[in-house]
């Protein structure tokens, strides 16, 4: 579904030699997978996943999301950020709604859509909120309810629970499971967390700095099991995962 | 690590917490209150000051008259007026020019200063003419306005608005500048064009700033005023206190300067409410 071939993004920098984020990358991401991308900071994850976003254009190399270039931002690839980018003066119901008024749809027809979406993360009684009332993990669940509401091919997560305490990280890992199996969204995910890497995968791969490039790709299932009704306790004590 | 925006200054909650704990803790007041209690002081440090220098003339009356005399001559003025005029057309007069010079430079200014954060065309094209003639005093060219444009109410009118263009204009601009990089590439990730980015997105964004802009822009037009008024004006609180110095009419002169503050305390406090409305989001992010 999604290709991409010696992908090359380098920053030109003012004065000194342009710094190379990522080094002919090639990946491609199936249908319905979630692809972990794992590595320490600097080693250009945030790069590939804006690349593929369209936020920075490739220096070199091919993009394709179903077999169509990629050339800007769009509503095709959904993108949930590590600080939430939620708009404060909307309430929580009208910032999910923003994408299909974006769209063209009316505010009445984009909003009943919108609470379907708001019911699929948990926040059906936070409709007419504020975003600045809610905790990090809400708004999170906020911001993935917007990205979904479009209803994009790819969902594109740049370390979406980096800022979040370790108990709602692992209540917010779950929610995304579930919003997966509900939807078969498609998802590139961006951590530095191996245990989330681990526990969100249906394929993991790392990355190294300098140049940013993909050093390993694991295949995992833990993902399929927790769906298809194992618990965490027993795939978290399980030999392979550890 | 969530971060609360502290007097403009980031700073981690908890470090500010056991801060801010210890030091008002210490006369159980919170620094709010504390700082309150202190103004309090040296408002009424004050008064007792000028009571006591001109009740027992320690300062000739021409040069500080008493509270009771500028008390009286307030009731006179609004009794009977000054120069022929009554007080609230005084007033009537300074306000009517404030306001339509703030409403010609608000509606102005921040289309203006919008378009020139979005356009480097638009900024190229006003940024020479701004550049040049904001740092200028408004005093400075008043005669060329009193020249081009007569006694009349135009050339106040037209000083007013050009020292309150400047600062609003200023302020859309870093309003549109200041939008994060973040916050707009989420929305085009959700399929905003160009004019959804602007209605949806950098107009409120720019909100906050826009309105602290205005906010200084109607002080900048206050203190621009008694000079607008040395227009050969008949009317207006400035013209009241220049003609009143020229009677030496010190008592007159304190009125006008405490109106001029009342009104001024009035607009500012107002301002600041709306902000509250328009801006709920300020500082909760
Ligand atoms: N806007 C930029 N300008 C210049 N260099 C950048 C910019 N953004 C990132 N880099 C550099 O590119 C490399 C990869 O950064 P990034 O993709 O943010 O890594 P990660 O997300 O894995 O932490 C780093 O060495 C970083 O310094
Ligand atoms: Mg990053």
């Amino acid at each position: 579904m999604l290709t991409i071939r010696d992908l090359t993004v380098t920053y030109p920098s003012r004065g000194q030699a342009p710094i190379t984020a990522l080094q002919n990358v090639s990946l491609d991401i199936l249908k319905g997978e979630i692809v972990v991308a794992l590595g320490a900071s600097g080693c250009g994850k945030s790069t590939l996943l804006n690349t593929i976003a369209g936020f920075l254009p490739a220096t070199s190399g091919r993009l394709e999301l179903n077999t169509h270039e990629i050339k800007g931002p769009g509503a095709v690839r959904g993108v949930v950020f590590q600080k939430d980018t939620l708009l404060p003066w909307k309430s929580v119901i009208d910032n999910v709604a923003i994408g299909l008024v974006f769209a063209g749809q009316s505010r009445a027809a984009a909003r009943a859509q919108a609470h379907s979406l708001l019911s699929l993360v948990g926040l059906d009684d936070f409709a007419n909120v504020a975003p600045y009332e809610l905790s990090g993990g809400m708004r999170q669940r906020v911001g993935i309810a917007r990205a979904l509401a479009t209803n994009p091919d790819l969902l594109l997560m740049d370390e979406p629970f980096g800022a979040l305490d370790s108990f709602t990280r692992e209540q917010m890992q779950e929610l995304l499971i579930s919003v997966w199996h509900k939807t078969h969204k498609t998802i590139f995910l961006i951590t530095h967390s191996i245990e989330e890497a681990l526990s969100l995968g249906t394929r993991v791969i790392v990355m190294s700095p300098r140049p940013g490039r993909i050093v390993r790709r694991y295949p995992l299932d833990f993902v399929k099991r927790f769906s298809a009704g194992e618990s965490w306790a027993s795939i978290r004590t399980d030999q392979a995962f550890l | 690590m969530p971060l609360y925006d502290v007097i403009g200054i980031k700073i981690d909650p908890y470090l500010n917490t056991s801060q801010t704990v210890s030091s008002a803790s210490a006369f159980g007041l919170s620094d709010g209150q504390k700082t309150r209690l202190i103004s309090a002081a040296t408002i009424m440090l004050f008064g007792l000051a000028w009571w006591a220098l001109s009740t027992y003339h320690w300062v000739a009356t021409l040069f500080l008259p008493s509270p009771s005399d500028v008390w009286e001559q307030l009731l006179a003025i609004v009794t009977d007026g000054y120069a022929n005029a009554t007080l609230w057309d005084h007033v009537g007069a300074s306000l009517v020019r404030i306001l339509s010079a703030a409403a010609i430079a608000f509606s102005l200014a921040i289309p203006i200063g919008l378009s020139m954060g979005l356009s480097p065309w638009v900024k190229g094209l006003f940024d020479p003419p701004i550049e040049f003639y904001w740092p200028l005093p408004p005093l400075a060219y008043l005669p060329l306005m009193i020249i081009w444009l007569g006694i009349g109410e135009a050339s106040k009118i037209t000083l007013l608005t050009l020292a309150m263009f400047a600062p609003i204009c200023l302020a859309a601009q870093a309003g549109v500048r200041g939008v994060s990089e973040e916050r707009l590439h989420a929305a085009r990730s959700l399929g905003a064009n160009g004019w959804q980015l602007f209605w949806h997105v950098i107009l409120s964004s720019a909100l906050p700033e826009i309105l602290t802009g205005t906010r200084i822009a109607i002080g900048v037009g206050w203190g621009t005023l008694v000079a607008a008024e040395l227009i050969a004006a008949t009317r207006g609180i400035g013209f009241m206190i220049m003609s009143a110095s020229h009677f030496l009419a010190t008592d007159v002169v304190f009125v006008g300067i405490g109106i001029i503050a009342l009104l001024v305390f009035a607009f500012s406090y107002s301002w600041q409410k709306l902000e509250v409305f328009l801006v709920p989001w300020k500082g909760q992010e």
